[in-house]
């Protein structure tokens, strides 16, 4: 399934990040990544879900010898992607290279920071100064 | 001996962080200093009539791409006083945590000593307790204000965003439905009575699996819920007090929130996403945020 890009249709709509609930009931993110560390890799989307309390992507990465790795990365809320047009711009069955915090308990998890996608624009999710470990 | 619940995590050296953010919060909580605007609209019979849709204060949403096409979204973690410049957080996610937890300032409810332990175990393990992050409703009072408000004769029929919930107050109930009322709900079951323009609700048969908020505040399933509703113009103002005498001390009387009316005619309900607790079996440490 191939999602159109919604580039030219961004609504800015005034949606706070914080004025529903389920977005304020995140736990720190420190407590599930390694917020000071990045890493990357390059897969096939399977799946963009909408949900609560953050959305989430699901690559699928092909690894030199052949094997099969399934990611899952989380993001920001519903909200905050229909606030900023990012709803529809992710492309099932695409490549994308990923950065990423990795989780903590070493599961195949991470918190994304950037998605590089097959038309070469990196869309970037994270807070303040992705640069910063002081602002994870 | 009697003394408040305080959380143990919070740490002195951002306490001084926190009460900056925590007046930022109240601001947000209150809807901001501005005067209600426009006459308080009453249906047939005179009463203040509360339809409309309600927002809170807020702001997000402020991205375009660059000249490549590259989008950036980077979440602004911390909220200003109007006409203060905005900093970036020095570190959201734990600002975040420490508006959450002194948002209350030192309105807070006092428990009774044989609950102490248990609010604080709840505060301190709320990573993997708190309802709303096993994405349960919030109920009363948690979830706030209605974000819409449709009255007709003897209804108000209140709609939240969140998880897209719907709640039905009689403005004719005097008395308690005997089954409704020995419910375990996340609502309650609700009478009426008018206060002047002041619209009083009272609720009973709630479940004891919500929190009253963050701090893992606690509540029995024999709460009673006391709402206040007033109407001064474009304004709404909704308060909740909260009777449970099996846990608590003494009633508490939770900080006033405030809505604006949103005058755009079109104005819609966006509606909520499903909720999925994925990141319960992934959370490691007991940091919240």
């Amino acid at each position: 399934m191939k999602l159109k890009s919604a580039f030219g249709i961004l609504a800015l709509v005034a949606i706070a990040m914080f004025s529903s609930s389920s977005a304020v009931a995140h736990h720190a993110i420190q407590a599930e990544y390694e917020m000071d560390q990045t890493k990357g890799f390059t897969g096939v989307m399977t799946r963009f879900a909408m949900i609560n309390p953050h959305c989430r992507w699901f690559f699928e990465e092909t690894k030199a010898d052949g094997t099969k790795v399934v990611w899952e990365m989380s993001g920001a809320g519903p909200g905050a992607l229909r606030a900023s047009g990012l709803v529809r711009i992710f492309q099932i069955g695409q490549p994308y290279e990923v950065t990423f915090a990795p989780a903590k308990n070493g599961a195949n998890v991470g918190r994304v920071r950037t998605m590089k996608g097959p038309d070469g624009k990196v869309i970037t999710l994270f807070h303040e100064d992705p640069t910063n470990p002081l602002n994870n | 001996m009697m003394r408040r619940i305080r959380t143990s995590t919070v740490l002195a050296g951002v306490l001084g962080a926190a009460l900056w953010l925590t007046a930022a919060d109240a601001t947000m909580q209150q809807g901001g200093a501005a005067k209600p605007a426009g006459p308080t609209p009453r249906v047939a019979d005179g009463k203040v009539d509360f339809s409309g849709m309600w927002v809170n204060t807020g702001g997000g949403g402020d991205i375009k791409p660059d000249e490549s096409g590259n989008v950036t979204v980077l979440s602004r973690g911390r909220p200003c006083h109007p006409g203060q410049e905005c900093k970036p957080a020095i570190n959201f996610e734990r600002d975040s945590g420490v508006r959450q937890r002194l948002a209350y300032g030192t309105n807070v409810p006092l428990y009774k000593p044989e609950y102490w332990a248990k609010v604080e175990y709840n505060d301190v393990n709320g990573n993997f307790v708190d309802p709303e992050i096993n994405c349960y409703p919030d109920g009363l009072p948690r979830i706030g204000a209605p974000s819409k408000i449709v009255q007709t004769a003897n209804e108000l029929i209140l709609l939240y965003a969140s998880h897209n919930q719907f709640r039905v107050v009689r403005l004719d109930a005097t008395q308690h439905d005997p089954i409704r009322s020995q419910d375990l709900t996340y609502f309650g079951d609700s009478i009426t009575r008018w206060e002047g323009d002041t619209l009083v609700i009272e609720s009973i048969g709630f479940t004891d699996e919500s929190w009253l908020g963050w701090p893992g505040y606690l509540h029995s399933n024999n709460m009673r819920v006391v709402e206040r509703v007033t109407r001064n113009g474009n304004q709404l103002t909704w308060q909740f007090e909260i009777h449970d005498p099996e846990v608590l001390m003494q009633p508490w009387t939770m900080t006033p929130l405030r809505r604006v009316l949103n005058a755009n005619p079109k104005a819609m309900l966006i509606e909520d996403l499903p909720c999925e607790a994925r990141d319960n079996k992934h959370i490691v440490t007991r940091e919240r945020g």
